[in-house]
């Protein structure tokens, strides 16, 4: 991966919010629909709306509007430059990765350890907001 | 927003969802049939050729045509994922790398003329029979190699289509 790849963290694909989108856009597809990228990426309408204009407008991803039929449809690209500045942050993760793990697991025992915890959910499932069911009429 | 950089975990979490885009190439039920017909339609040529003089080469390739981007247009609909035509191998930091499909693709192009000659050769020796079982053992590999052709695209995006 790291081949002919400066690693360097990129601030505007740092959260992870939009790493997860632009990671998804470089998979080895030429466009990607809207509710799509929301299902894999796990996150809600508004989120990826919002952090697309600021991808769109770094120039990071291209998004074309379109319809079918009464049904409006966005489709998303990664750009050259997107695809460039990704490259570059996931190797720089995954130097920062290996870095951690290294450290860790000569600092502290294996049940101990960062990597030793149980698995964390999905982004998806950390960042929707919990739905709180109403009280039920009538009840204390 | 969260610092991804705190999280050991966020490489992993783009593994799980790449796997989640994947799942969603899976094609309809009316694809594979679709394309069965699409190819039964191009087979048919050597025998339109020989039994319908009128019928021109260019319009059976026009109607296979538009059926494949019937087809095609289709699946982007269906899945929200649209993967184009695809080169055989690309340029990337200097070098040439083959595109996953790679073999499917060549497969298909093999079959496809080898399947045509050995059609318009029993046409020509009057083994009629036999050039209809070619068609459909023809129709069949082909058919199977596209869904092999579209196990590696989910393969690419699975794997990140060498971005990580």
């Amino acid at each position: 991966m790291t081949d002919g790849v400066t690693a360097k963290p990129d601030p505007l694909i740092h959260p992870i919010t939009r790493l997860s989108i632009c990671g998804l856009l470089a998979a080895g597809a030429d466009w990607v629909e809207f509710a799509a990228l929301r299902d894999a990426a796990g996150i809600s309408d508004s989120v990826l709306s919002k952090q697309s204009v600021v991808l769109e407008d770094a120039g990071y991803v291209h998004v074309r509007k379109g319809a079918v039929g009464r049904r409006p449809r966005t489709w998303f690209r990664l750009t050259a430059e997107g695809r460039q500045a990704l490259e570059g942050h996931l190797a720089w993760l995954a130097q920062l990765q290996e870095t951690v793990s290294a450290s860790t697991e000569g600092a502290r025992p294996a049940s101990t350890t960062e990597g030793a915890r149980p698995a964390r959910p999905l982004l998806g499932d950390r960042e929707q907001p919990t739905r709180v069911p109403p009280p039920l009429l009538g009840r204390a | 927003m969260r610092d991804v950089a705190r999280d050991p975990a966020a490489l992993e979490l783009l593994r799980v969802q790449r796997n989640r885009l994947a799942d969603r190439m899976r094609p309809p039920w009316w694809y594979l049939p679709g394309a069965a017909i699409a190819w039964a339609v191009a087979f048919t040529g050597p025998f339109s050729l020989r039994y319908l003089p009128r019928v021109d080469y260019w319009a059976i390739g026009g109607v296979q045509l538009a059926l494949w981007c019937l087809l095609q247009w289709g699946l982007t609909r269906a899945t929200g994922i649209k993967v184009g035509p695809r080169p055989l191998r690309v340029l990337r930091d200097g070098l040439f790398y083959h595109r996953p499909g790679r073999p499917a693709l060549i497969a298909i192009l093999v079959v496809s003329l080898t399947a045509g000659e050995i059609e318009f050769l029993l046409i020509r020796h009057g083994l009629i029979a036999a050039a209809i079982v070619a068609m459909a053992l023809a129709v069949a590999v082909q058919v199977t190699l596209q869904q092999a052709w579209l196990g590696e695209i989910r393969q690419d995006l699975r794997s990140g289509g060498g971005a990580a």
